[in-house]
């Protein structure tokens, strides 16, 4: 008796569909691929739509009861699965990095790549500490307390400062590689994207002396007495040519007609509109 | 006026000649030391503009399409490195427009510079006698006023 009152006050829990929908939990969201019924959308649009939205919100929630459930203080709570729609990139994918020297001759060579763990164990200290970089242990003995002076060495030399140069010109070096790879690497991205083959360096070299010519003259007297620096050298102009004073009259007369012609074959007005008019009314 | 007999145009052109053959030593003279050669047209400014000098006149007035002749009493004026007034206005070419470069003539025909239009031949007819009809750009005095700067 009870039973019968339900059913009849709730619609069935169950709901049958030809083609079985595709859901996405993780945005509570299930796909209707079956086809819509047209004759009943064009007569009785309301009523369908609303049956249509309460099956699919029905077929949801059965879905949801399915998920694994856990209880809290707000109460029982599903765990929504993880996002199933692929949804595109916003950007297009990083090209790769144009490879470093040593990248290029691992490759060639076949080095393998081997992960290092960046703490050591220094055994003098029983410490663990930086592989390199600060309180590492990579400081070649700078900071021992004792150094031995070589046999062929130079007894009054300083082995402390020796090292601390040796290191410091080793740094040089490797920041030197360093700018020449990013150069190299903006050489080869301007050649992916079609600029001509223009050495970085040579073209940064060229920039630099034209600035230097111009911050020259911007001073009050265009530096003319401005000190010269020792070596400088002599700043040329662009030396301009010109034709001889008598030369080729025929090609001297083609040429300056030529541009006469540029300058006033441009035709105006061919009437004066002005003068027409005074001259209609005269007669 | 008639046409050169042979020998006539023969010692016309040795005449000529005779200017060709100046004109080939003279480049053989310095630029710095030579002051001219041939005629001078006008000068380029430092900024690339093109001025005009008076030695030009003889060519312009030859050619020029648009005139302005002045009356006796204003060629003083003008011939001292003033503007044009309406008052001395003799005659303009009709139909000239504003700020066309015209060749000014004394009222007997004697190209003494030029300038340009202040207004146009319609619009001077309406001008009080002191307003400007054209602006002085070259006039024969420069000839004594600007020896030093002219070739």
């Amino acid at each position: 008796m009870d039973d019968s009152t339900q059913k009849s006050k709730y619609k069935p829990v169950t709901v049958e569909k030809p083609i079985p929908l595709q859901y996405d939990l993780a945005i509570l969201a299930g796909f209707d691929t079956n086809a819509l019924d047209e004759s009943r959308l064009k007569n009785d649009a309301d009523t369908y739509l609303e049956e249509y939205t309460r099956d699919g919100t029905q077929l949801i929630i059965n879905q949801i009861f399915k998920l694994p459930v856990t209880s809290s203080d707000l109460g029982v709570m599903a765990e929504l699965p993880d996002l199933v729609t692929v949804l595109p990139r916003e950007k297009p994918l990083p090209k790769p990095k144009p490879l470093t020297r040593w990248e290029k001759f691992a490759k060639i060579k076949g080095v393998q790549h081997r992960k290092k763990s960046k703490m050591i164990h220094d055994e003098a200290t029983g410490e663990w500490v930086p592989r390199w970089g600060y309180k590492g242990t990579n400081d070649d003995g700078a900071n021992d307390w004792l150094i031995p002076v070589p046999d062929n060495a130079d007894p009054f030399e300083d082995q402390f400062t020796k090292k601390r140069e040796v290191k410091k010109e080793r740094i040089t070096k490797n920041e030197a590689r360093h700018r020449r790879n990013v150069e190299e690497a903006e050489i080869a991205l301007n050649q992916s994207k079609g600029v001509n083959d223009v050495n970085t360096r040579s073209l940064r070299r060229t920039e630099l002396q034209k600035q230097i010519i111009i911050s020259k003259t911007a001073t009050a007297s265009m530096g003319k007495f401005d000190k010269h620096l020792e070596g400088e050298p002599k700043l040329k102009g662009v030396k301009r040519k010109f034709e001889p004073i008598i030369g080729d009259v025929k090609k001297e007369k083609e040429s300056s007609l030529n541009i006469l012609n540029k300058v006033v074959g441009k035709k105006g007005d061919i009437v004066n509109v002005r003068k027409a008019i005074a001259k209609r009314d005269q007669k | 006026m008639r046409q050169l007999t042979e020998d006539e145009t023969k010692v016309f052109f040795e005449k000529l000649a005779k200017y060709e053959a100046l004109m080939k030593q003279a480049i053989s003279v310095g630029r710095d030391q030579l002051i001219s050669l041939g005629v001078c047209f006008g000068k380029f400014t430092k900024s690339k503009k093109f001025k005009l000098h008076i030695t030009a006149l003889d060519y312009l007035a030859q050619y020029a399409k648009y005139k302005v002749w002045i009356k006796p009493n204003g060629e003083n004026t003008f011939l001292y490195g003033n503007n044009v007034l309406k008052a001395h206005l003799g005659r303009i070419t009709d139909d000239t427009p504003e700020h066309q470069g015209v060749v000014i003539y004394s009222m007997s025909d004697i190209p003494l510079g030029f300038g340009v239009t202040a207004r146009s031949t319609v619009e001077t007819r309406k001008l009080q006698p002191t307003d400007i009809v054209a602006f002085h750009q070259a006039d024969i005095g420069e000839y004594l006023r600007e020896q030093d700067t002219l070739f």
